[in-house]
């Protein structure tokens, strides 16, 4: 799958038509490691000023030589999204799995698509670009990719249902941008905030209407 | 997949999605992790300051005569009390927890020459460093957080 | 959406009632469900051929290791 959709250029503050597809490979991978890790570092450094060398995580990405095979494993999706020639986001779904039931009271034990994964290249977040003096450079990646998600959801018939784990720094995107539903923390994904979709809200989203 | 083309609803969107981190699972997660590393350097930092500066004040040393006492370079102890970001060398840090009497280890993980794993330890650093404060003389309040306090550090 | 094939797939009467309880409790059509089966074997088969263990916990913690044919 390979579309066309807009994405918002902040420096024009216009719509730019970038390319979202699914034929996601490891050198996709090893691009967010090689141009997004850099910058996320020197972003991270000059947020936390006090911080010294030896501060900076070593391990907090994948590990890509484990990841490969998961291309291949068909309850994956993975999405990416592509504009002047460079990734700006990528997302890795999971339409089966222990985190694919849905928790929310009126909808337990239904199946929905799980968000994995997904990050939105650091050059466009404004935390991390203003952090480096910056400006970010394209917006709505994270919604574009969401939207995916719900999409994803529906074709799965999982009537657009998508659940994920939030970090408590993410939170804000998922509830006040998406609308997600947060439903509590989960003691077995370290407390991360637990957030889904109910099929309404979901088309809710997808069409703007509140 | 039919993608929503109304651009009204981008620039919505857009306008909410501005200013928000955007990961799950992903490299922002770093930087949380890093922010509160940060905070827990900041109050071990502060507490091997001021446990060095009260040690040097409960016995009436001068900083020259402190550096004698110690062995240690005047230059560097002038660093470590001004510069939060300057790292003293191991040899200093071994050379203070010596004439305090406290184990190296720990003293190591005060400077931040190491990485500290235990909570206690890190809640135990910041109740001290918001304890003690540098006057001119030791009050019977720092004097007594300072005794508990290299009393806590050679007990574990 | 990559090309699709057909098959016909008879079950028994349980296993059509099975796939009918399942598909109504997941909320989602008895061939979504019958997909979604068939993924999951696929990643259960990944990991176990890995060396890795298929375990379910209960509330008490008591681990119970799932027999996988």
């Amino acid at each position: 799958m390979k579309t066309r959709v807009h994405i918002i250029d902040n420096a024009t503050g216009q719509p730019v038509e970038a390319e979202i597809f699914d034929e996601i490979t490891v050198e996709h991978f090893i691009e967010t490691q090689q141009n997004w890790r850099p910058v996320v570092l020197k972003a991270a450094r000059q947020l936390a000023s006090r911080s010294s060398h030896q501060l900076i995580p070593q391990h907090f990405h994948w590990d890509w030589t484990t990841k490969a095979p998961e291309l291949k494993v068909l309850a994956n999706v993975f999405y990416g999204i592509s504009y002047d020639n460079q990734l700006q986001g990528l997302m890795k779904l999971e339409t089966v799995g222990q985190f694919c039931t849905c928790r929310l009271p009126e909808q337990a034990g239904k199946a929905l698509v799980y968000v994995d994964y997904v990050e939105v290249a650091p050059w466009n977040l404004k935390p991390l670009a203003s952090a480096l003096g910056e400006k970010p450079r394209y917006n709505a990646i994270g919604t574009r990719l969401i939207e995916a998600a719900v999409l994803k959801s529906k074709e799965e018939d999982c009537k657009g249902r998508v659940g994920l784990h939030s970090l408590p720094m993410t939170e804000l995107f998922y509830t006040r941008a998406c609308r997600m539903t947060p439903v509590g923390r989960d003691p077995a994904k370290q407390n991360l905030l637990w957030l889904e979709y109910t099929a309404e809200q979901a088309e809710n989203f997808l069409t703007g209407a509140r | 997949m039919k993608f929503n083309s109304d651009l009204g609803w981008l620039k919505k969107q857009a306008a909410l999605e501005d200013n928000c981190f955007v990961s799950v699972g992903g490299l922002v997660s770093a930087v949380e992790d890093l922010e509160q590393k940060s905070q827990q350097a900041t109050a071990s930092r502060t507490a091997f300051v001021n446990l060095l500066n009260l040690a040097r004040r409960e016995h009436k040393l001068t900083w020259e005569q402190f550096s004698q006492k110690l062995d240690v370079d005047l230059a560097e102890l002038i660093e470590i009390e001004n510069d939060e970001s300057y790292k003293p060398t191991p040899r200093t840090v071994s050379k203070i927890a010596n004439f305090l009497r406290v184990p190296a280890e720990k003293l190591f993980v005060l400077s931040g020459l190491a990485r500290a794993h235990d909570k206690q330890f890190q809640e135990a650093a910041l109740r001290f460093a918001a304890r003690s404060q540098p006057v001119k003389a030791l009050s019977s309040e720092e004097h007594e957080a300072l005794k508990e306090y290299v009393k806590f550090l050679c007990e574990r | 959406m990559a090309d699709k094939r057909t098959m016909t797939l008879n079950l028994t009467d349980q296993e059509m009632s099975l796939l009918e309880d399942l598909s109504a409790r997941k909320d989602v059509s008895k061939t979504a469900l019958l997909r979604q089966a068939l993924r999951l074997y696929q990643v259960v088969e990944a990991r176990l051929s890995r060396g890795e263990k298929l375990f379910f916990e209960d509330d008490e913690k008591k681990k119970a290791e799932l027999m996988v044919v």
